[in-house]
């Protein structure tokens, strides 16, 4: 795995994004630029409790929890709307979380469909073994999952937000963070007359957020820890959808792909299904995709080509296609997630679960949300908001289990990403199963000696085979 | 200076999908932003108007319309109005300057109307005329520059194939002005806030004075409109009688030729059948 300075990763981020030809999507303000002159909020400036600087899951949650305790409330949003910006393969399994904020939230919500599959499919170029999972215990509310559409619904939860008094400004593109000694006073958007005063900033703008280096509480991002996705919305009759999946009336599936769909480059596949829709993509390493010279759109279409894939989106219809920066690897690239007068959370803080059996990201996002607009609120009620005062924001992450899970899933990113889990092992599993179906008149073989020779075949260390099972188990076991 | 400006929201086109085998719009997916002659219009009002002058922005639209409003009172605009009734037709530009013009000649009138000249959806252009017929007052389309001198406008306006018209109007008048004569400035986040909490005030058909029945307009109804036919174009066949390689440089020269002549000497009897016979080969006579 190439090993890139800071500003060759950066260098790299920005070329995969002008390679595959999309607005830089996480970045609006182009390369963060070395730390600056601080400045202070001019006079005059108008003062709020808190200010969230992005309406997103966690923006929204942070600033819905906020709004209820009584603050005065600003959530800024850089998009024409909340939502306009956002890019996720959109499956959300944090129903319960949102359950505590929202009861029975799924009755308003615009959600599409509810999680009660999940498959995780090993690929090779020919074949795929699937692990496939139905419960119909998921598809009684509160539910496990819901795949939802972000632009719709991100507009209602900030609408949440908005409806608990908090005040939504659209078409506000923060610059900087305003200090005063060593306290973050405030925010500078990016029009005439543009300082704002709070107690408490929440920065909630998103992976590789701006916000968060700008006040010096995020390092620069190595390639190898940033993935890149894109991702369709294919447009597909509710029937064909039901029928080709084999869904009842309003359950979907989730399918995580692992294997050959990316090629020789670190990444994923997944495909959701909506209401009359399905949203797939892949996911690609970025030091990965830059070393091998892939562009994410020619794996996208890879994938869509790949014979287990292709049954399932023939005839579909472009309707979207998108891309966003995702950061994956989880414990080693949390932030420093408060300062004097600011938190960060949600992608900003990099709580994006990426551990090959879980690609989720909305539910820590929510979570941390809550627990920023608590620790916002208990600030308040103190009238402290200093750094050791917000550093109860981490307790409460704590106690959400979001840290816990981060801390103890640590190993899992570099092991997802290594090279023979992205590859050998997905081809091992799928040759040992030809070897165990097929029938051409030759001894029927027990398993063991399959694997045995399998493993052999593959020309791989026994050494290197018991490290990854210490690996995985590291991750994923114990 | 009072200046008033008449707004519309309108699909934001880069949203609009047509299925292609049904015609229909897909409306679940339209985003609304404010025409872009219209936003121009506003623009064009507040330079005119400069800082103490009074621009009010009108619309006539549903409550989502709000919005457009909101962008005009950001921008600078004094105050805001929605005008709306349910018992509005589809595309009524006739029912729309009804209500426009009985807002305006109540309580004090502008000395200016602008709007634009045409919406970017429906685009009838209907509605700078008949708003200046109910008021009254002259109207000149295709605007595309304005200088105040006193109570005279002079105008600049376009004509077909680029020519342009320079006009003097007495005010109180209409104008309406081509898209893209001026680019919206970029509203200050005081404005933004401001706008934000603005609440947009609303005038129904009571509040002007008018009943369901005069807003019955039978005499002219669009019924379709029809794209504009493509026009045919004759795909280059290169002559099969020519050999392969002659037929090649007609196709990489697409068929184009250099003007060729010839020069007959000899007796005019002569020439006389050669150039017969010329015109008989290419069908002349």
């Amino acid at each position: 795995m190439a090993f890139l300075s800071k500003e060759a990763s950066l260098a790299l981020v920005q070329r995969v994004h002008r390679l595959i030809g999309i607005k830089n999507g996480s970045t609006p303000h182009g390369a963060p630029q070395p730390r600056r002159q601080r400045s202070a909020p001019r006079p005059g400036a108008e003062h709020f409790d808190v200010i969230v600087v992005g309406a997103g899951p966690a923006g929204s949650a942070a600033a819905l929890v906020a709004a209820r305790a009584g603050l005065k409330v600003l959530l800024l949003e850089r998009g024409e709307y909340p939502g306009s910006k956002n890019v996720s393969g959109a499956a959300f399994y944090g129903s319960a979380i949102l359950n505590e904020l929202i009861p029975n939230w799924w009755e308003q919500a615009p959600v599409e469909r509810y999680l009660t599959r999940r498959v995780l499919a090993f690929m090779t170029a020919e074949t795929s073994v699937a692990i496939d999972f139905r419960t119909t215990r998921f598809a009684e509310p509160p539910y496990n999952g819901f795949s939802i559409l972000r632009p719709k619904f991100d507009r209602w939860f900030a609408d949440q937000a908005v409806a608990a008094g908090a005040f939504l400004l659209n078409a506000a593109v923060v610059d900087e963070v305003l200090w005063e000694d060593d306290q973050v006073v405030g925010v500078r958007v990016r029009r005439d007359e543009g300082d704002l005063r709070a107690d408490v900033v929440i920065a909630c703008d998103g992976a590789n957020s701006f916000l968060a280096k700008n006040a010096g509480l995020q390092r620069e991002f190595h390639a190898h820890e940033m993935s890149l996705g894109v991702k369709e919305v294919l447009e597909l009759d509710e029937g064909a959808i039901r029928e080709r999946f084999h869904l009842h009336d309003n359950d979907g599936l989730a399918i995580e792909y692992i294997g050959a769909i990316t090629e020789e480059v670190s990444g994923g596949g997944f495909l959701y299904t909506n209401r009359d829709s399905l949203s797939l993509g892949v996911i690609g390493q970025i030091s990965s995709l830059a070393e091998h010279r892939r562009r994410p759109y020619e794996l996208l279409e890879t994938f869509k080509r790949h014979p287990s894939v292709a049954p399932l989106v023939r005839g579909g219809r472009v309707r979207e296609y998108s891309a966003h920066v995702i950061p994956e690897a989880g414990w080693n690239m949390l932030p420093k997630l408060y300062t004097g007068g600011m938190l960060v959370a949600g992608d900003a803080a990099a709580l994006c679960f990426v551990a090959g059996l879980y690609l989720e990201g909305i539910n820590y996002a929510i979570q941390s949300g809550m627990a920023a607009g608590e620790a916002a609120v208990a600030a308040h009620q103190e009238r402290d908001f200093s750094a050791r005062s917000l550093a109860r924001y981490v307790e409460r992450l704590r106690a959400r289990h979001v840290l816990t899970d981060f801390a103890s899933y640590r190993h899992a990113p570099g092991l997802v990403n290594s090279p023979r889990l992205q590859n050998l092992y997905p081809e091992l599993i799928a040759a040992g199963a030809e070897q165990v179906f097929r029938v051409n008149g030759g001894p029927k073989r027990k398993l063991l000696p399959i694997a045995l020779d399998t493993l052999r075949r593959a020309n791989i260390s026994p050494v290197h085979v018991l490290q990854d099972a210490w690996q995985a188990g590291r991750s994923f076991g114990w | 200076m009072r200046i008033a400006v008449c707004l519309k929201q309108v699909p934001d086109p880069a949203t609009v999908e047509v299925d292609p085998l049904t015609a229909a719009l897909d409306t679940r997916r339209l985003l609304y932003i404010a025409s872009p002659a219209d936003t121009a219009a506003l623009e064009v009002a507040l330079q005119l108007a400069g800082a103490e002058g009074h621009v009010s922005a009108l619309c006539v639209g549903p409550p989502a319309a709000d919005a457009v409003l909101r962008l005009a009172l950001a921008a600078g605009a004094t105050e805001a109005r929605r005008l709306w009734t349910p018992f509005l037709p589809l595309q009524a530009p006739a029912q729309t300057a009804l209500l426009l013009a009985a807002w305006l000649q109540r309580g004090e009138a502008p000395d200016l109307v602008l709007c634009g000249t045409r919406s970017s959806d429906q685009g009838s252009g209907q509605l700078p005329a008949l708003l200046a017929e109910f008021l009254e007052w002259p109207v000149v389309c295709d605007v595309t520059q304005i200088t105040l001198e006193g109570d005279l406008a002079r105008v600049q306006r376009r004509l077909d194939r680029g020519a342009r018209e320079e006009l003097e109007v007495r005010l109180p008048a209409v104008l309406a002005v081509e898209a893209g004569i001026a680019r919206l400035r970029h509203a200050s986040l005081t404005g933004l806030m401001r706008a934000e909490r603005a609440a947009i005030p609303v005038s129904e058909l009571d509040d002007l004075g008018l009943e369901p029945a005069d807003l019955a307009f039978p005499a002219a109804t669009t019924r379709m409109v029809t794209p504009p036919r493509p026009r045919t174009r004759p795909i280059f066949t290169p002559d099969s009688t020519r050999p392969a390689h002659e037929r090649i440089t007609q196709i990489i020269t697409a068929g184009v030729t250099r003007k060729s002549g010839k020069v007959l000497e000899g007796p005019p009897d002569q020439m006389a059948e050669v150039v017969v016979e010329f015109l008989r080969e290419r069908g002349f006579v």
